[in-house]
């Protein structure tokens, strides 16, 4: 019995360890709020909760300033997953490869640039990967 | 909300303590309320600036700052040592302020006495050039002390942007372009 117990607490820790870095992925993040490590970004630096364009933005804070951020609509329902990319680290050549994605279906892909804000504010890239077709509709105001 | 009313009461704080310095005979512009200077951005914040970017006022003017952008925070902070340790770009009589980070539709309001060149600059994005030239009172002014010169204190954005003081005196306030 305790023998049992023991390798069951065992396995759980090891299962956690490794899954730590595709738990971000596995995690339920189709409804606000995703869970830790995942932040509102309101809560983290001076923005509005809801950012027209983005919805209700969430974060790991370890990822920054690429992200994802998560994008939520009023309804708390995921709509985009955003990176944030600047241009001076671009221009010097850092890459940034395997980011991951909040929800596997993208319908579309805006690129803009951004002046910057509170939490990335050197000039930078927007790249918001919308999950549906209405989702830009709904992230708008 | 905790975060907001606290940034609140300090900016209320700030405010508070530059309208005290305002003296019992204050000058007739502020008679007519604040003058409104907004910090404005375009909707998916590729630009961003104050508007007017370039103004002319009178000793004892109050100005009232207002975030108008519904998806960025803003500051108005003068170029000051006591603030973030920056070169001073105010009259040397004149008191150093910041509004701190102000969330879409919160304001700010200071009044400025010292005749001279006051330049300003938004936190966030000061690297995008959003700066600010007040010019309070007119050249000749008890007091007049005129604009700081060109720095390496200031990013290159910033320089570029800070209309002259001649411009602003001769054409009035001066809108950012791309944010009429
Ligand atoms: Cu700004």
């Amino acid at each position: 019995m305790l023998i049992r117990s023991l390798a069951a607490a065992v396995a759980v820790s090891c299962a956690a360890a490794f899954a730590v870095p595709a738990a971000a992925q596995d995690a339920d993040l189709s409804k606000a709020p995703p869970p830790a490590p995942y932040a509102a970004v309101s809560s983290l630096v001076e923005l509005p909760d809801f950012l027209p364009g983005l919805g209700t933005l969430y974060v790991d804070p370890e990822t920054l300033p690429a992200g994802p951020f998560l994008g939520y609509d009023h309804d708390g329902k995921l709509s985009a997953t955003i990176y944030m990319v600047p241009i001076a680290d671009l221009e010097a050549g850092t890459a940034f490869d395997d980011l991951a994605v909040g929800a596997p279906e993208v319908t579309s892909v805006d690129i803009y640039y951004n002046a910057g804000h509170p939490g990335v504010e050197e000039p930078h890239a927007h790249v918001v990967l919308l999950h549906d077709a209405d989702a830009k509709a709904r992230l708008a105001e | 909300m905790n975060r907001r009313g606290l940034l609140a009461l300090a900016s209320g704080g700030v405010a508070a303590l530059a309208l005290r310095t305002r003296p019992a005979a204050a000058h007739g512009a502020a008679a007519h309320g604040p003058v409104l200077i907004e910090m404005r951005g375009s909707a998916r914040g590729e630009h961003v600036g104050f508007a007017p970017l370039g103004l002319a006022v009178a000793p004892g003017a109050l100005l009232r700052f207002v975030n108008r952008d519904a998806s960025n925070s803003h500051t108005a902070t003068t170029y000051h040592p006591s603030l973030f340790d920056r070169q001073r770009r105010i009259p040397a009589a004149a008191a150093p302020w910041d509004s701190g980070l102000l969330l879409p539709e919160e304001s700010f309001e200071v009044t400025l006495e010292a005749a001279g060149v006051y330049d300003c600059y938004c936190q966030p994005h000061e690297m995008a050039g959003m700066v600010l030239r007040l010019v309070v009172g007119r050249p000749g002014d008890p007091g007049w002390e005129g604009a700081a010169p060109p720095s390496d204190d200031l990013p290159e954005a910033a320089l570029a942007a800070l209309p002259s003081v001649e411009a602003i005196l001769a054409d009035g306030p001066l809108m950012p372009a791309g944010l009429a």
